[in-house]
C-alpha cells in the first residue's frame, strides 16, 4: 500500500506539523480525560457518600400518623428480603444542645446502637469513643465532631439536650465524623431515651435498612408499598435531586467535551489543509502517475489517523500525571454544599480506552476536509502551481 | 491505422464560461508507435492543453482521442487513472519528484501505485537507474542531485511501468546544454532501442530538430507539420515559416 508509505514519509519530514498536531488533541485528551476523572470521582464519592451516611432504605410512618407502632413486625418482615444487610428502627426528631453558654439545634437520632451500628456504621466514622457505650449508659450521647467544637464539648463532658418542656442530661461518650453537613447537627441517643424525651413510649418514626445491593433499593421499596400502606423510599428517590444535578450536569461536561473536541479538531485541519496547500504539486504528480482520487484521499486521512494514537498516548499520560498531582495536593471541598469533602480523580479504563477512541476520532474527521480537497485537485493546475 | 498509438479527432478545448478561449481548436493528428515528435509553438498557443489531453490529464470540450484504438477521451476518472498509471509517463519542466523520497523511492512510486510488490519495484527501479546511469545515486534525495541528475532520474520514473507513450513538457527548458544533450541523447536511446513513442513540448528549436517530426501549434491549431527525411524536414502545404519555425529548412 503506497498511500501509507507516502503518508509516513510526510510525516517523518515535516516533524513540526506532527508535532503541533499531536500536542492540539493531546491537550485536549488530557483536558477530557481530567474531567471524566473528576466527574467520575466526583460522582462515586457522592454515591459512595449518600449510601454510606443515609440508610439505603426507609421506611415512614402511614399516612396522617406520625410514628410507626408496629415496628417490630414491619422490622421482621422486612428482614424477609434476601438482600436486607440490616433494620433498625429509629426515632428522630428535633433538639436544643446546650453547654455553658452555647446553644445548637440538633438532630438526634434515637436507636438500639446495635442494630444502628449494623445499619450506619456508626463505629467506622468514631473517632473517639465507642458507640455500643450507649447499650450500657443510658444517659449518653455520641455527638459530631462539629456540633462538639461549636459547643466547646470535650468527650467526657456533660451537655443538656432539650425538647419542649423536656430536658435530659447526657455525657458526651463518642465523637463522630462523618465528612459530611451533618457532623454540625448529629446526636446519637439511645432508643428508649428518645422516646421518653419525646414522650412517645414504644414508638418509631421510622425503620431505616441497609442492603447488600444498593441497586435493589427501588424494587424492593416498592414491593414494600405494595403490601403495606407504611411509605418506603429507597436512597435513589431520597436524594433524587442531587442524582439529577448529576445527570444534568453530565450533559453539561458532554457539551464542553465536545467543544474541546471541535476546538482540537480545527487545530488539526488547519495543520493539514496547511500541509496538502504546500504539497499541491505533489499531489498533482502523484495522479499524474495514476494514483486515484481515493488514493489521495487514503494518503492525507492515513497522515492524520495515524498522529492519533500517540495524541491519544500522551493526552492519557498527561491525564494521569495531572490526575497523581490532585491527588498529591488535595484540593479540600465544602462537604456542606458538594456532599463530599475533597475532590478526587477517578480515571477508569473506560476513561482511557475512551480517550484512544476520542483522539481517533478528532484525527479522523479532522483529517476528512483536507483529504477531501486534496482528491478534488485539478492535476493540471496542481502541478502548474507554485 | 494499426500502428497508431495516438489519434486525436477534431480535438477542441474551451476554457471559461463568460469570455471564452479557445485553447485547442480542432486538431486532427495520428502518432504511431515509436514516434519522437516534438510539439513546439509560441507561449499560449496551446501545446500544453495538446499535450494534458493526449497525457489523460485533461478532458476536451469536444472532438475524440484514441489511445491504441480506445476511445478514451470520455472515460472515467479511475479509467483514465488507470491509463496514466499503465500507459503513460510524465517527464516536466521542473523534475517534481517527491522530496523526501530517494532516487529510488521516486522511480518505484508509479509501480507501487500500480499495485507491484515492494521487492519487484525496487528491482526495476535500479535498473532503470543504472540505464540513466544514476546507479551510484540510488539512495540520494533530489535536493542532493544536480539538475540534470534529477531530470534522469524523472525519465527513469516515466518508463518504470513499461509505458506506451513518454510525455515530456519542456523537459530540458531548465537544463543547461550539456545536461540537455545527455537526456536527449537518453530518450533517443530508449526510442531506438525499445521503440519507445515520445511526445515532447519544448520551446528548444535545437531539441525540436534532433526529433523525426515537429508539429507546430498557433491559437490552438496544428498550423505545421515537418517530417524528418535524412538530415532535412519535409514541410506540410500548410507551413507558413515565421517565429521560431524560420530555421527550418523546407523541401
Amino acid at each position: 500500500m503506497f498511500e501509507l508509505e507516502v503518508a509516513r514519509k510526510h510525516i517523518i519530514s515535516d516533524p513540526k506539523m506532527v508535532l503541533f498536531t499531536v500536542l492540539a488533541v493531546a491537550l485536549a485528551i488530557g483536558v477530557i480525560v481530567v474531567m471524566m476523572g473528576i466527574n467520575e470521582g466526583y460522582k462515586t464519592d457522592l454515591v459512595n457518600s449518600l449510601v454510606e451516611n443515609n440508610p439505603h432504605l426507609t421506611i415512614s410512618p402511614k399516612e396522617n400518623e406520625d410514628y410507626i407502632t408496629l415496628y417490630r413486625t414491619l422490622s421482621a418482615m422486612v428482614w424477609s428480603y434476601p438482600q436486607v444487610d440490616a433494620v433498625s428502627p429509629r426515632l428522630l426528631g428535633k433538639a436544643g444542645a446546650k453547654h455553658k453558654d452555647k446553644v445548637r439545634g440538633v438532630n438526634f437520632i434515637g436507636a438500639d446502637p446495635l442494630r444502628e451500628d449494623s445499619l450506619m456504621k456508626v463505629q467506622k466514622d468514631m473517632v473517639w469513643g465507642n458507640y455500643s457505650d450507649l447499650v450500657f449508659k443510658k444517659r449518653a450521647a455520641v455527638i459530631g465532631t462539629k456540633l462538639a467544637d461549636e459547643l466547646e464539648l470535650r468527650p467526657g463532658q456533660q451537655f443538656t439536650l432539650a425538647l419542649r418542656n423536656k430536658s435530659v442530661s447526657l455525657k458526651v461518650v463518642g465523637l463522630i465524623r462523618t465528612g459530611t453537613g451533618s457532623d454540625e447537627t448529629l446526636v446519637y441517643i439511645p432508643l428508649d431515651l428518645a422516646q421518653e424525651l419525646s414522650d412517645q413510649p414504644d414508638v418509631v418514626s421510622q425503620v431505616a435498612v441497609r442492603l447488600s445491593d444498593i441497586y435493589a433499593a427501588p424494587a424492593i421499596a416498592s414491593s414494600l408499598n405494595s403490601r403495606f400502606r407504611y411509605r418506603a423510599e429507597s436512597w435513589q428517590e431520597q436524594n433524587k435531586d442531587v442524582l439529577q444535578v448529576m445527570d444534568t450536569q453530565k450533559v453539561i461536561l458532554y457539551i464542553f467535551y465536545g467543544l474541546i473536541f471541535v476546538i482540537a479538531g480545527f487545530g488539526v485541519a488547519n495543520t493539514m489543509i496547511m500541509t496538502v496547500t504546500r504539497r499541491t504539486k505533489e499531489i498533482g504528480i502523484l495522479i499524474a502517475m495514476g494514483a486515484t482520487r481515493r488514493s489521495i484521499v487514503k494518503i492525507f486521512l492515513t497522515e492524520s489517523l495515524i498522529l492519533g494514537p500517540p495524541a491519544a498516548f500522551f493526552g492519557c499520560v498527561l491525564a494521569y500525571a495531572t490526575a497523581r498531582l490532585i491527588e498529591a495536593y488535595p484540593v479540600q471541598l465544602p462537604s456542606d454544599v458538594y456532599m463530599v469533602s475533597r475532590l478526587t480523580v477517578l480515571l477508569t479504563p473506560q476513561t482511557f480506552a475512551l480517550a484512544v477512541v476520542f483522539a481517533l476520532a478528532v484525527n479522523l474527521l479532522a483529517g476528512l476536509y483536507p483529504a477531501y480537497k486534496a482528491s478534488r485537485l485539478d492535476p493540471v493546475e496542481a502541478i502548474a502551481s507554485e | 491505422m494499426s500502428d497508431d498509438i495516438i489519434v486525436l479527432k477534431d480535438l477542441s478545448k474551451i476554457y471559461g464560461n463568460g469570455v471564452q478561449v479557445r485553447a485547442l481548436d480542432g486538431i486532427n493528428l495520428n502518432i504511431e508507435t515509436g514516434e519522437f515528435v516534438a510539439i513546439v509553438g509560441p507561449s499560449g498557443s496551446g501545446k500544453s492543453t495538446l499535450l494534458n489531453m493526449i497525457g489523460l490529464l485533461d478532458t476536451p470540450s469536444s472532438g475524440q482521442i484514441f489511445l491504441k484504438g480506445i476511445d478514451v477521451s470520455r472515460a472515467s476518472a479511475g479509467e483514465r487513472a488507470h491509463l496514466r498509471n499503465r500507459e503513460l509517463g510524465f517527464v516536466f519542466q521542473y523534475h517534481h519528484l517527491i522530496p523526501e523520497f530517494s532516487a529510488l523511492e521516486n522511480v518505484m512510486m508509479p509501480m507501487l501505485i500500480a499495485g507491484k510488490e515492494k521487492a519487484e519495484a525496487q528491482e526495476t527501479a535500479r535498473e532503470l537507474l543504472v540505464s540513466v546511469g544514476l546507479e551510484e545515486r540510488l539512495s540520494n534525495k533530489p535536493n542532493q542531485l544536480s539538475g540534470g541528475q534529477n531530470q534522469r532520474v524523472a525519465v527513469a520514473r516515466a518508463l518504470a511501468n513499461g509505458p506506451s507513450i513518454v510525455i515530456g513538457d519542456e523537459l530540458t527548458g531548465n537544463l543547461d546544454t550539456k545536461s540537455s544533450d545527455l537526456i536527449y541523447n537518453l530518450l533517443r536511446e530508449l526510442n531506438r532501442k525499445i521503440n519507445q513513442t515520445f511526445i515532447l513540448v519544448t520551446h528548444d528549436m535545437t531539441l525540436a530538430e534532433k526529433t523525426d517530426r515537429i508539429l507546430r501549434i498557433v491559437d490552438g491549431k496544428l498550423v505545421c507539420e515537418l517530417r524528418r527525411k535524412g538530415d532535412l524536414f519535409i514541410a506540410s502545404e500548410a507551413c507558413e515559416l515565421g517565429e521560431d519555425g524560420g530555421k527550418i529548412k523546407r523541401s
